[in-house]
């Protein structure tokens, strides 16, 4: 789709000077692909091969060390193995959950920041900064230091506890409470990040709307909820779109506290994979889960998109 | 990161430096568990031993922890460009063998006019069976460890314990462990015991419980059974949740290692298990006195042995394997190995290592060494079966239930044995019910 778009600007230019003859045609129809060239190769041999060596990698099974040398064509039979695996569904479900509770609360907090800084002064700039300042942190720093920050009863958060006379859980030991320490780490992470587009939506909504409402009366929540969120609906579902491929593809914070544990507690998909692949030699069942993931996140990018263009319609 | 690059510049001055036909170039791959001190240390023996002769110029690269050396060691291979040498956690040499990377070294012992027997006969026997897989020689040992007891005599004294007398049996543990424990109404200021409980560290712990309780936790001659699902370990298990649910002596849930040794250096847990492998890390870091002890056993003195092997990869050229064989002679000769011991704290695996005066002055001076040496006798081989880490976590996950409260330690190990006999199925089938038709 793209490619047909580019050729149509390219031809567009092609068409200005006179000096192109007519009797070639092919170099009309070539000299984009031709242009195009260098950055297809690339894209070929770094996304579209291995998106094409993991499809047909799922599709065989190379038993480890059972004296069979050649795969063997299973047809989908990866796929029913990683479906049945219960290692799988737990890790499936541990995303899901890993996903809604990651996403509102780092929305709603994304906006409150970006409604708290949008108007530009030396307070706010420095308010930005400091809410920015975890997008900062590469996340396997963030989670070393949250390593000593969720240690039980040494660790910061268990230190300020008890100074109010509570005494914290072990928040990555027990398999209730591990899976939402780390959604707590990844919110602290993500929230000043999708600030940053908030506060440019914000200013995308134009001043004469939001004077408007004011004339005709509206409160602050009034403005809120029918003016500026309806207004900001582009932005959201972009946001959206963008955390949830950030959710499914980052696990640094997994494997640097808690491998996945306890009982695969906090185990998620991408972690899942790798587990199948580098240490269990199951090729084939980490393809077939690649690609599960994959077509839920593309689906998950359409319906988004989708949504996104009808709201963009929806602000003509 | 600067290590690797001044070796690299080293490296080539020394190309400009010596004729380059002559020299056979190899790789060689090695983790480093704990800390990057170590890094530079093995980048300096690398050195030495270019330096030190003509033929064989070795290119020491380090590659992160021992699972990240497995896997880029694999995926240089799968390359094209298998590392002659890699330093290689011992317990991942079956599956190595199994996958078809790594190499029988057999060869080397007949080129060299020696038998295996009388190779292996100067290290530990304990580790005999972790170099070997089917019978034959794979790996060489390099260094070693064991889990032990450490604790704070402070606290002991306080408790009103004999430092001198640390807990041998489990029933001493669990009494020492109560009086330790510090409460205030219903919560618990202080620990008596605690133990890493993460993958990777549960199931060499577990082991090291079993093996005390006299079991045996898997076949060390047969990589197709574990033995999760017996008395021994049964035992072992329920000793674990009694610990955190009957006496209350020890935190509910998974600890990490690094936050078992942290609480211990904040005198926030006075006993804990964890590898002679950080003995030096525990001296450099702990403030308070502490001691270190076998580790308690209910049945007989045993525990795991632990660390890494030197393999060679397969796909090397004829001159290759020769110069990697050479190099794995040089870093575990007696001297070597002594050295690197003394410097991290691992057990050399040669005892000739123990006899050299270097090795009597350190022994002297860090007695505690003394008490990780005297348990070697002890030690037992390092569970390693077909899918090695799938296989461990099958127990860890169950027992890690339970040390959470939500199993019944019967039922765990009973989940933990089917998903392991269900995991080592398809090697078992080719190999021990694979009958003559």
């Amino acid at each position: 789709m793209s490619l047909a778009g580019t050729t149509g600007i390219l031809e567009g230019v092609d068409q200005e000077p006179v000096v192109v003859p007519r009797r070639r045609p092919w170099r009309r129809s070539y000299l984009p692909y031709a242009l195009l060239a260098p950055s297809l190769l690339f894209l070929g041999l770094f996304t579209y091969l291995p998106v094409i060596r993991v499809i047909v990698e799922s599709l065989y099974d190379h038993p480890h060390g059972t004296g069979a040398v050649a795969a063997t064509f299973v047809g989908l039979g990866n796929y029913t193995k990683v479906l049945a695996d219960p290692a799988f569904r737990q890790a499936a479900l541990n995303n899901l959950v890993y996903a809604l509770g990651t996403l509102i609360p780092t929305l709603a907090l994304a906006l409150a920041f970006a409604l708290a800084v949008q108007r530009s002064s030396r307070f706010s700039a420095v308010l930005r900064t400091v809410f920015f300042f975890p997008s900062l942190v590469p996340l396997v720093a963030a989670a070393s230091l949250f390593f000593f920050i969720f240690l039980p009863g040494i660790g910061l958060l268990d230190y300020y506890l008890a100074k109010i006379g509570v005494r914290g859980p072990n928040w990555l030991g027990d398999s209730d409470i591990a899976l939402w320490s780390v959604i707590g780490l990844t919110v602290w992470k993500n929230a000043g990040y999708y600030m940053l587009f908030y506060i440019a939506g914000l200013q995308n909504i134009p001043r004469d709307t939001i004077e408007a409402a004011l004339i005709d009366g509206a409160n602050a929540w009034q403005r809120l909820r029918y003016v500026i969120l309806p207004a900001l609906l582009p932005t959201t579902s972009f946001v959206v779109v963008i955390a949830l491929i950030n959710l499914l593809t980052s696990v640094d914070h997994v494997i640097v506290l808690t491998r996945g544990g306890p009982s695969n507690a906090t185990n998620l998909l991408l972690y899942y994979i790798f587990q199948a692949a580098h240490e269990n030699f199951e090729v084939g069942k980490a393809a077939a889960a690649t690609l599960l993931s994959v077509v839920v996140l593309l689906a998950i990018s359409l319906a988004s998109m989708r949504i996104m263009s009808r709201g963009s319609h929806h602000e003509a | 990161m600067s290590a690797i690059s001044r070796l690299a510049i080293g490296a080539l001055a020394l190309s400009f430096a010596l004729p380059a036909a002559a020299q056979t170039k190899i790789d060689f791959f090695f983790p480093v568990p704990v800390e990057g001190k170590l890094a530079r240390e093995m980048t300096r023996l690398v050195k030495s031993y270019n330096e030190s002769q003509k033929e064989v110029e070795v290119t020491a690269v380090y590659t992160g922890g021992y699972d990240d050396t497995k896997l880029k060691a694999q995926a240089a291979a799968k390359a094209g460009k298998p590392p002659a040498v890699v330093l290689m956690s011992a317990n991942f040499n079956v599956d190595l063998k199994l996958s078809g990377d790594i190499q029988s070294l057999e060869p080397m012992l007949k080129a060299d006019g020696t038998t295996r027997d009388a190779f292996l006969a100067d290290f530990w026997p304990a580790l005999h069976a972790n170099a070997m897989v089917d019978g034959e020689l794979y790996s060489v040992p390099f260094h070693n460890s064991t889990p032990l007891l450490y604790y704070n005599v402070d606290h002991f004294k306080e408790a009103g314990l004999d430092p001198a007398k640390p807990p041998r049996t489990w029933a001493e543990l669990v009494d020492a462990a109560k009086k330790l424990t510090k409460r205030d109404g219903d919560k618990v200021e202080r620990y008596g015991f605690t133990m890493p409980a993460g993958y990777d560290y549960l199931g060499w712990l577990m082991e090291a419980l079993t093996l005390s309780n006299g079991g045996r936790y898997f076949n060390e001659e047969y990589g197709g059974e574990v033995y999760y699902d017996t008395a021994s370990m049964l035992g072992a298990a329920r000793f674990l949740e009694d610990l955190i649910f009957k006496h209350k002596v020890m935190a509910q849930g998974v600890v990490e290692a690094g936050g078992v040794s942290t609480s211990f250096f904040a005198g926030k847990a006075s006993m804990m298990l964890l590898s002679t492998g950080s003995l030096s890390f525990i001296r450099e870091n702990m403030k308070a006195p502490y001691e270190v002890a076998f580790v308690p056993k209910n049945v007989r003195n045993a525990v795991p042995i632990g660390g890494a092997s030197l393999v060679m990869f397969n796909g090397q050229s004829e001159d290759s394997k020769k110069a990697g064989w050479k190099f794995i002679k040089w870093l575990s000769s007696a001297d070597t190995l002594g050295g690197w011991s003394r410097f991290t704290g691992y057990f050399s695996p040669r005892k000739s290592a123990y006899d050299t005066a270097e090795m009597k002055a350190f022994i002297a001076k860090n007695p505690d060494t003394k008490v990780a040496l005297e348990q070697l006798p002890y030690a037992k081989p390092w569970f390693a079966t077909y899918q090695t880490v799938a296989v461990r976590k099958a127990l860890e996950d169950e027992i890690q239930a339970m040390m959470n409260g939500k199993k019944k330690p019967d039922v765990a190990l009973k989940d933990a044995q089917k998903k392991a006999d269900e995991l080592m199925r398809p090697y078992v089938e080719q190999t021990a019910l694979k009958l003559p038709r």
